[in-house]
């Protein structure tokens, strides 16, 4: 399916980066004429799970919302240098900007549910990119909302309004919103962070779960969080990246001091 | 033993004064309160007063003709036989054209505003649209008058009846001479009177969208018109049709616009093109000259069935609006 999406991702198996799906290269990011991002450069292995720490303000969701261009709603913000996405540079003036959203999904801080039935909220983003049989919708969206572990709780009132499911739930809804479309890449956004601890053990069940089919990047500032979801940690201070390999090694024996200072709790 | 009695003193003192200033809150308070609660009540009393002296005036003509009255069109002050269908349809229709036109350009005009608008050409448009709802209506009526009608009357109407000849439906709603004034005239001139206010509360509803929803909405691939269309609009109905109220209801008053272009005539033709009347334009044109209790009593039904259908308009639309809430179950 994602083929039809996306021409370029079947010539995804280039030898050239050992299978990084997405690659910065020397990032900037200016919010008017402030710098919010300065020289960014990481590698994001494909299917696998990358979680971006450091203080609040330190660029990390900057750096998150330039993976789909969402930036671009508002006006004065602009980005500078290479994002590649299967070698290929979303950063480019030629990009379609729909198309990549449909690539790279977001799920943010709060539940955003649309004004919508349960169903509707998962038919939707398909529809817009397929036009399939009522029959093959309704499989899609069963299988979206069992790979968010929502189908059970939720089967016998889809045509209930996603608004009155709870916390947890309204955000499983847009993860399984997000991995409807079937994109490649899965943006979360503090995803958990307004979600009590069951909700939140839930929602970190079904990362790793996700991780054998999507890129996965997960802002977080719950460190013990990052520790348990990913496998690689970068470390962002001050609109630089400090610090980045496996998280094992963050967070065990961190090279640079202020990463060291940031996981002991000591700042930030 | 004195310093005790003084401390004792100065502190039932102290005791005395917050005593006292409690006491003037409490009358400032129940002052206050029962200002407000009069002030809420004068409402009532304004509303239950106009209908009362409605009903009051209205009831020589209702008593005679009965429901005849609402049924009936023919309006004849020689005879004094008096029927209220014409200005009742002609009230419909106009306010109809005007609703049909003005709420698609005004939601448009406020996606415009809020999504793609430059933010250097948001203040200028914006301001622009405000003005427009401080023109008086009278400045409306003359220019509908003597610029907008003819224009209609020499371009518009013998373009639009030509195109539409022998279309089965379409041919006998625009038919007959182009005369400039009537129906679809004053629908258009209440458009423009309307448009305002149905823009500048669909935009300021439109603002009160979070953010992040619509990220959210974009992050999937959505276009502009995709999330206006299914997040924006859903999540603003209310206040949209708040707005849409809002305009109807100035739509179906509308006294002074209207009477210059609507041609004043008593009955009901299939065409739009066609001179009517309206409820509002009939009372003003007709007041002076109505001699006789009958006449007169008729006029002031008239004014009884507008505050009617004013209010079951509104009634419906919060019916409606109650069946759409519980339906998204937000």
């Amino acid at each position: 399916m994602t083929q039809m999406l996306s021409p370029t991702s079947i010539a995804a198996s280039r030898p050239v980066t050992e299978e990084a799906k997405l690659e910065v290269r020397g990032l900037n990011f200016f919010y008017d004429r402030t710098r919010a991002l300065k020289d960014i450069s990481l590698s994001l292995p494909a299917k696998s799970v990358t979680a971006f720490i450091g203080p609040s303000g330190c660029g990390k969701s900057t750096l998150l919302r330039v993976f789909n261009r969402i930036y671009e709603l508002y006006p004065k913000q602009r980005a500078e240098g290479e994002v590649l996405l299967d070698g290929r540079n979303i950063l480019d003036k030629g990009q379609d900007l729909n198309l990549l959203r449909a690539q790279v999904g977001m799920v943010f801080q709060k539940p955003t549910p649309f004004p919508m039935t349960i169903y509707e909220n998962i038919a939707f983003g398909i529809r817009l990119y397929e036009k399939l049989p009522r029959s093959e919708v309704d499989g899609r969206v069963e299988e979206a909302l069992k790979r968010a572990a929502l189908w059970t709780e939720v089967k016998d009132k889809l045509n209930a309004s996603g608004l009155s499911l709870s916390g947890g739930q309204q955000q499983r809804l847009c993860i399984a919103r997000t991995v409807a479309v079937k994109p490649e890449v899965i943006l979360l956004d503090e995803p958990a962070s307004a979600l009590d601890p069951l909700s939140t053990a839930k929602i970190e069940e079904l990362i790793d779960e996700l991780q054998t089919d999507y890129t996965i990047v997960i802002v977080t500032h719950n460190m013990q969080q990052a520790a348990r979801v990913s496998a690689r940690t970068a470390f962002m201070y001050l609109g630089e990246l400090i610090e980045f390999g496996d998280t094992e090694e963050i967070f065990t024996s961190p090279h640079d001091k202020r990463t060291q200072d940031y996981i002991t709790g000591r700042f930030g | 033993m004195t310093i005790t009695a003084e401390a004792a003193n100065s502190s039932s003192l102290a005791a005395n004064i917050r005593a006292a200033a409690v006491r003037r809150f409490a009358l400032t308070d129940s002052v206050f309160q029962t200002l407000t609660r009069l002030s809420a009540a004068l409402v009532l009393v304004l509303l239950g007063g106009v209908a009362i002296s409605l009903v009051a005036g209205a009831w020589p003509a209702l008593s005679h003709f009965g429901w005849a009255f609402l049924v009936t069109e023919s309006w004849n002050p020689v005879t004094e036989k008096f029927g209220a269908l014409a200005p009742i349809y002609g009230t419909l229709v106009t306010s109809l054209i005007a609703i049909v036109i003005a709420v698609p350009i005004g939601i448009g005009i406020a996606v415009f505003l809020t999504e793609l608008c430059p933010r250097s050409l948001r203040r200028p448009i914006g301001i622009a649209v405000e003005l427009l709802a401080g023109i008086p209506s009278i400045i409306y009526g003359i220019w509908g008058l003597f610029v907008f009608a003819p224009f209609l009357q020499v371009h518009l109407q013998p373009f639009i009846i030509k195109l539409f000849h022998g279309v089965p439906g379409l041919s006998s709603l625009f038919s007959g001479p182009p005369y400039g004034i009537g129906l679809m005239t004053s629908g258009l001139i209440l458009a423009i009177m309307v448009l305002p206010f149905i823009t500048s509360i669909t935009k300021d509803v439109f603002d009160t969208v979070p953010p992040v929803l619509k990220e959210s909405a974009y992050g999937i691939g959505c276009t502009t018109w995709e999330v206006t269309r299914r997040v924006v609009i859903p999540y603003t109905r209310v206040g949209i049709m708040g707005g849409v109220m809002l305009g109807l209801g100035r739509a179906l008053g509308e006294t002074m616009a209207v009477t210059f272009v609507i041609g004043n005539a008593h009955r009901i033709s299939a065409s739009l093109f066609a001179p009517g009347t309206t409820i509002s334009a009939s009372i003003a044109n007709e007041f002076t000259e109505a001699d006789g209790e009958l006449y007169t009593s008729s006029l002031v039904a008239l004014g009884l069935i507008l505050f009617v259908i004013t209010f079951l308009i509104l009634a419906a639309s919060r019916f409606m609006l109650m069946r759409i809430e519980r339906r998204a179950g937000s």
